[in-house]
């Protein structure tokens, strides 16, 4: 990384730390675009959102609800879906249970119940106690004080149940379910003042996009304290949220969206032919992926580009045999560093992306090479059309293995139009089948698993992977689905200049995903709002 | 048109949980198809329920031979021999809406009669334009019970389409415990049994009352499209609270109404394979007997979705893949359908074996069943699927096979369906899909 010291010692003598961003603007001549955003909309907490929060408000160890509403992706994310989703009639009796099931717990529990409740209640009413828990609780669920009429709403609520149910607690635990059912809670409320995020809207903004949660306590008081508007106030608020623990939740969220992760809850796989297929695999495949992107992203603060060329994983028992390597760890998970003999490096080499773009059996060269077009080098490609017959024929001795198989998707110029853009790439991936076991050979023929992507050649998926690492929409791409993600909703056109000057920003930093981040917080396309419509 | 009775008055229980008893109707008088028992002249309850399954059927192994009265069933349709008198199938009707992605343009086509939305530059926008005909029919027939609506899936991973409007779904239940749960847990009554006397009914609803507020005041603040969103959040409010009101009043009396054995709390994976057909009859049985216990008029039941590559006991592909890339006939593909064929009809016969009155649960229901394509592995809108069970009180007719060779609109068919539930709709669809008649062969 270049560093340009003359800038920093001038900002050192005009008294303002200069931010990296500051750097790279100065060394690149990077111009700060002007953006046009869309109206700002209501997003509904995610399923992993919900729970962050209310283990943020209640703590650890509660039983959580089993069922919730279901996140649903829209153009890849379900950042965006969630900005479209509403609550349903089933949703709101799931919330309720939650809400009631969640405050419950906490109040029967002497320990629990004494970190939300700082004082002892005089009596059956006792307003002041019940206004000092309420508005605590009510300020960190809903990401701003409440106003008056909302908590006089509430301490009402309060002080029925009490005097109904005869006990002081009885009226914490409807009025704090009553929160719990809010659409303040439920939804993200960030509408923008017509021009930019408020404050408060600020810090919810950015504890959903660092720690997929709401704020602490601190960052609502440099909310109140107006610092969030403040280039100093807000950096200071990203790198020390950069720095806690939940970062990592925050880093995990955005890749489990990003690559479709979730997918791995549901995986199928054929057991008869795939004797290692059992329902823990899905979970291990995923949380293998995980651990290289947290050790990318925090660990190393290294480059995006190694996730993809990276010897180095971490496995437990279940993968290391299939990936016929010896496990690094009797329990639970381990760092291991593969050489060419496994055949695979990459998080695409991992079961994660090689069983889930696949099929319950087979392999698929066009599920593998729409992922790596459609999710890392963001080319759109149109689903086939309808009325064609789209089998693939059985292996036979003329055409052994999946190559030949497919040849006419890409003989047929009606087929070539679009699987040119897939099959290549996939069919690179060959030599993994449809779990993601390493081999030479199908139907007693040499897998042949060459190519090129977009005028570079490979022999097989070892090489593959430097082609997409080293490919030059991989790096735009991944900051589009972070625009998108942190935004809620798919880039627009008077974003895609943010997109170009944030581009340039995580190509100059070496492809480092927390300046991207930063780099992202900090401009307007985050901070500014457009208007109500 | 036949009206529906309003049988229970919404009673705003007092704070403190007086139970509130009103005397209600002889509901057993009410369910007879002929519409005299009852004195007070209102119409009876129908009732409606859809049957979904993904990725289509084989036409060729799926059409009756013969006609009208006069017909045998095929092989992919074999299993419904028990209830063949019970059914009617429709042939040779086509999807004329527009065919853009594969599977999800059927499936908003062929519930909504109108296109799939899609973006501006042609991407698909993955969301209905229109609700869906379950409820669609469930804002007509719906407000009278405890649930305007239930929605049940079976293969795991089951998202079902049940719309309300653009992005504004109802998630299938797909754990049968937890439908047992929700329908027939704590605050369930059994009929003869008293309203509920708990204070905590009305504390829960000054809750819910606290939430309406705050849904109204930010509804003020947001844009159009956000204000549909907090207007459906506001609905479900509304209905849980009233839910809970009518809680306190007795139970539906009805004779076939029991509460129902509780479900395995969980359905393990057997040699890698989920288990279908018994989580399957555990969810139709819960189903049967909410309906019988009237708590909901309008069900939607996700045997499995469009695209879903689940493994059927012994097939050797995902479904969807089967469909694909099973060569020839495509045994395997046949092997499915026919499963799924034999727990439709384990769902229409459990329905006509609840007596209601001198008839039948059936009797008085119309259940739909079909699918997003035909063929499968064209994504055919041509001969689509489609089965009727129930007369709806004498609506539609039964025991027949219908064929059309001109390739008709099956918005005739929901046309039909929607008006055998006594609802006075001028069309169904829109655009290519629209129409303005029904199916008159099938109707009485």
């Amino acid at each position: 990384m270049r560093r340009s010291l003359a800038l920093i010692l001038t900002m050192a003598v005009a008294c303002e730390k200069p931010t990296p961003m500051d750097v790279v603007d100065v060394d690149l001549d990077r111009v700060v675009p002007d953006v046009v955003l869309p109206s700002p909309t209501l997003r509904r907490l995610t399923r992993d959102q919900y729970t962050n929060a209310v283990v943020d408000l209640l703590g650890e160890g509660l039983v959580l609800p089993s069922s919730l509403e279901p996140d649903e992706a829209t153009d890849g994310l379900q950042a965006i879906g969630s900005a479209l989703t509403t609550i349903s009639p089933r949703g709101v009796e799931q919330y309720e249970a939650a809400a009631f099931g969640l405050v419950g717990q906490v109040l029967d529990d002497e320990v629990r119940r004494e970190e939300l409740v700082p004082c002892t209640p005089e009596g059956l009413i006792d307003a002041v106690c019940t206004e000092t828990v309420v508005a605590a609780f009510g300020r960190r669920a809903w990401r701003r004080p409440l106003e008056e009429e909302e908590l006089d709403t509430l301490l009402d609520v309060a002080s029925q149940a009490a005097t109904v149910l005869e006990d002081f607690d009885s009226g914490l635990l409807y009025a704090l379910a009553a929160v719990l059912q809010s659409p303040h809670f439920l939804f993200r409320v960030e509408l923008g003042d017509g021009e930019q995020f408020t404050d408060f809207e600020m810090a919810s903004r950015l504890s959903f996009l660092l720690w997929n949660s709401i704020p602490d306590d601190e960052l609502l008081d440099a909310a109140e304290a107006g610092e969030l508007l403040d280039d100093a106030g807000l950096m200071f608020q990203v790198e020390r949220m950069m720095s806690d623990p939940r970062f990592e939740e925050g880093i995990r969220a955005f890749f489990t969206d990003t690559w479709g992760l979730y997918e791995l809850d549901e995986l199928t796989k054929d057991p008869t032919v795939f004797t290692h297929m059992s329902p823990e695999v899905g979970h291990s495949a995923r949380e293998e992926t995980l651990l290289n992107v947290v050790h990318n992203v925090l660990e190393d603060d290294g480059d995006y580009r190694d996730l993809f060329t990276s010897t180095r994983t971490f496995l437990d028992r279940k993968l290391a045999s299939i990936y016929s390597v010896r496990a690094p760890a009797r329990e639970g998970f381990g760092e291991a560093v593969l050489d060419a003999s496994a055949g695979r490096r990459g998080v695409l080499g991992h079961v994660s992306f090689l069983a889930l773009q696949s099929h319950p059996v087979n392999s698929s060269a066009t599920l593998r090479g729409r992922f790596v077009r459609e999710v890392l080098l963001c080319q759109y490609i149109p689903p086939p059309p309808s009325d064609v017959d789209t089998s693939i024929p059985e292996p036979s001795a003329s055409a052994p293995t999946l190559r030949e198989r497919v040849a006419v998707h890409l003989e047929d110029p009606y087929c070539s139009s679009c699987h040119s853009m897939m099959d290549p790439i996939g069919l690179g991936f060959e030599q993994f089948d449809g779990l993601g076991h390493f081999r030479t050979m199908e139907e007693g023929a040499v897998i042949d698993a060459s190519g090129e992507l977009d005028g570079s050649g490979f022999v097989d998926a070892w090489g593959l992977v430097d082609r997409i690492a080293s490919h030059e929409r991989l790096g735009p791409c991944l900051v589009r689905t972070a625009l998108g993600y942190a935004s809620g909703h798919s880039v627009t056109e008077g974003e895609e200049a943010a997109v170009d000057y944030l581009a340039e920003g995580f190509t100059y930093m070496d492809h480092r995903i927390q300046f991207l981040l930063t780099d992202m917080i900090m401009s307007d396309a985050f901070r500014m709002a457009g208007e109500v419509e | 048109m036949k009206k529906t009775i309003s049988r229970r008055t919404v009673l705003r229980g007092m704070l403190g949980g007086a139970a509130v008893s009103v005397g209600l109707p002889p509901l057993e008088a009410m369910f007879n198809c002929s519409g005299t028992a009852y004195a007070a002249g209102g119409g009876l309850p129908l009732r409606f329920g859809l049957f979904f399954w993904g990725n289509g059927n084989l036409p060729e192994r799926w059409t009756p031979t013969g006609e009208g009265a006069d017909w045998s069933l095929s092989e992919q349709l074999m299993p419904l021999a028990a209830v063949k008198d019970l059914i009617t199938v429709v042939s040779g009707m086509s999807l004329h809406t527009d065919n853009i992605f594969p599977h999800t343009s059927g499936s908003a086509g062929i519930l909504t009669g109108c296109n799939l939305l899609s973006y501006e530059d042609g991407r698909e926008d993955g969301t209905f334009a229109l609700p869906s005909i379950d409820q669609l029919i469930a804002s007509y027939i719906g407000g009278d019970t405890i649930y305007r609506s239930l929605e049940t899936g079976v293969l795991p991973g089951t998202d079902g389409n049940s719309y309300n409007g653009p992005n504004n779904k109802n998630p299938p239940e797909l754990s049968p415990h937890a439908f047992y749960e929700r329908i027939f847990g704590a605050s369930f009554r059994e009929p003869g049994e008293e309203g509920v006397v708990d204070p905590s009914i009305a504390l829960r609803r000054s809750v819910l009352d606290a939430v309406m507020g705050d849904i109204q005041r930010l509804d003020t603040r947001v844009g159009a499209a956000d204000k549909a969103r907090l207007d459906q959040h506001f609905t479900g409010v509304r209905e849980l609270e009233l839910r809970l009101a009518r809680l306190q009043e007795d139970p539906p009396n009805l004779a076939s109404c029991l509460r129902p054995e509780a479900p395995s709390l969980t359905f393990p994976e057997v040699d890698g394979r989920h288990p279908i057909r018994d989580i399957h009859r555990a969810m139709a049985d819960l189903l049967v007997m909410a309906v019988a216990c009237d708590q909901t008029r309008v069900f939607s039941h996700w045997f499995s979705d469009p695209l879903n590559n689940k493994l059927f006991p012994e097939a050797t592909m995902g479904h969807h893949s089967l469909t694909h890339d099973e060569p020839g006939e495509q045994p395997e593909v046949n092997m499915v359908t026919t499963f799924i064929m034999g727990e439709l009809a384990y769902l229409i016969e459990q329905l006509s074996l609840v007596p209601e009155g001198d008839e039948t649960l059936l009797d008085h229901m119309l259940v739909l069943a079909t699918s997003e394509t035909s063929r499968g592995q064209t994504h055919s809108f041509e001969e689509m699927p489609l089965v009727l069970a129930g007369g709806a009180c004498g609506s539609i007719r039964q025991g027949i096979h219908h064929r059309s060779y001109t390739a008709d609109n099956t918005s005739h068919v929901m046309l039909s369906a929607v008006r055998a539930m006594g609802i006075s709709a001028p069309n169904f669809g829109v655009d290519g899909g629209e129409v303005s008649d029904g199916l008159s062969e099938i109707e009485i």
